[in-house]
């Protein structure tokens, strides 16, 4: 029976992935906040 | 329709009188700038005299351990991100289409020309033996596998390429319709070109250190540096229109109308929009790569809160600041906001060119002050000269305002 292993988010390169995910969901937001106009105050 | 030779020559004389005429200054002589700049470049031409007759220990702190000083971190290095704007902008007018920013294409294309003739031509004054420069041209060694080879190549088709592109302005000024017609045709080809060679040798100049692995500190280098020097030459580039286009419409105001200073707001806030943008991509980029190498354990250092210094404080801070510009229609924090890019770029090149490089000897390099005045020189020449062309020629102001043969009608003139 296999045990149970910890998998190293370092290690398998975990938090880049998360990063870039992250970079992609950003970034479409950060175009879109730019491209709409400001409420006037 | 062909000319005729005695046409052709009278056409010639009137041309090579028409030079003549327009050497000579054109407004005040002792305005701020010039009292300023010509003592500097007096004293810089002296030191260059000097570097040339008794080489380069004579004038500079230069030395084996440290072979590259600012000459080459600044002048070459950070003056061609600054020079991007010109390879960004003719892809976005010509290839893109955006027509909207048409208006300031030939400042930028004459601005990208001076800085790669100035700063890339300052290579020659760090160059132990100078006369040796000819050398990639003319096939002697060719070293096909170094990056300098590519460099130089690209270096010398690049300025060719400008001017290409700048070149129907030339005509234009010299009243030559057809040849400006010709080389008009010309220009979305050379745009091609001159954005093609222009990716390549921005990401080249990082190339250049991927191998002094051993001297920089290992949060500066990475094998990634082209990409990273790549994507920043877009924002400095940008970033170097916003500023260098709003000293040039205080500067030579008077040769715009009330409509194109309207247009000119909406067109840096444009810019500012792709300057944000980019600045994102690079930010995301360093941290990637501060991921990817795994450096947490230098960030305690001094070299750790330097790496913050320049990562968080000149990127993050100025992306935000573009960002909020672009909101609120700011056209004083977009500027502010370039300026920080700027200095961010400066000491990006910086860091991996000369402070963080050799980082582990004892002995450091700091420039002497004829360096420092040398520098200054090859930027006031440069400043010189654009304001000379602009002054002169269809720069900011559209040919058709100009009679035949040209008039300055610039105040800050020379």
């Amino acid at each position: 029976m296999e045990t149970y292993t910890y998998v190293n988010i370092f290690e398998t390169k975990g938090l880049e992935y998360l990063l870039l995910i992250s970079f992609l969901v950003l970034f479409v937001i950060l175009v879109r906040y730019l491209s709409t106009p400001a409420r006037k105050r | 329709m062909t000319q005729s030779p005695t046409g052709l020559t009278a056409e010639v004389r009137r041309v090579l009188r028409f030079v003549i005429s327009e050497l000579w200054p054109k407004g005040p002589l002792l305005t701020p700038f010039n009292l300023i700049s010509v003592p500097v470049i007096l004293l810089g031409i002296g030191i260059l005299a000097v570097r040339f007759v008794y080489g380069l220990g004579s004038v500079t702190n230069l030395s084996q351990k440290y072979p590259w000083g600012i000459w080459i971190g600044f002048d070459v290095v950070t003056g061609v991100a600054f020079a991007g704007g010109a390879y960004v902008l003719t892809f976005v007018v010509y290839v893109m289409g955006l027509e909207k920013y048409h208006p300031i294409v030939r400042a930028t294309v004459l601005n990208g020309l001076l800085a790669y003739v100035f700063y890339a031509g300052a290579l020659v004054l760090d160059l132990g033996r100078p006369w040796n420069v000819i050398n990639p041209i003319i096939g002697n060694s060719f070293g096909y596998n170094s990056v300098l080879f590519l460099v130089s190549w690209h270096f010398m088709l690049y300025m060719l390429t400008e001017m290409l592109e700048f070149s129907p302005a030339v005509a234009e000024w010299l009243g030559l319709k057809r040849l400006r017609n010709i080389l008009n045709s010309l220009t979305l080809g050379a745009v091609i070109f001159g954005v093609t060679l222009s990716m390549l040798h921005q990401s080249g100049l990082g190339a250049l250190f991927l191998m002094a692995k051993p001297k920089i500190h290992p949060l500066w280098y990475t094998e990634f540096i082209p990409i990273l020097f790549l994507v920043s030459s877009v924002y400095s580039g940008l970033s170097m229109v916003i500023l260098e286009g709003t000293i040039s419409h205080r500067v030579f105001s008077n040769q715009l109308d009330a409509a194109k200073h309207h247009q000119f707001d909406a067109m840096l806030l444009g810019l500012g929009k792709g300057a944000a943008i980019t600045m994102f991509v690079y930010y995301f980029f360093k941290l990637l790569v501060f991921l990817h190498e795994r450096h947490w354990n230098l960030l305690g250092s001094g070299w750790g809160v330097w790496y913050l210094v320049e990562v968080l404080g000149c990127v993050l801070v100025p992306c935000v600041l573009f960002i909020s510009a672009v909101r609120t229609r700011s056209t004083g924090l977009l500027r502010v906001a370039a300026v920080w890019a700027l200095f961010g770029i400066l000491l990006n090149r910086l860091n991996i060119s000369v402070i963080a490089f050799n980082w582990q000897s004892p002995v450091h390099y700091y420039p002497s002050w004829q360096e420092i005045v040398v520098t200054l020189t090859v930027v006031f020449t440069e400043i010189w000269v654009f304001r000379w062309i602009v002054v002169r020629m269809p720069v900011l102001r559209e040919a058709h305002e100009l009679p035949r043969g040209g008039s300055s009608v610039a105040r800050a003139t020379v």
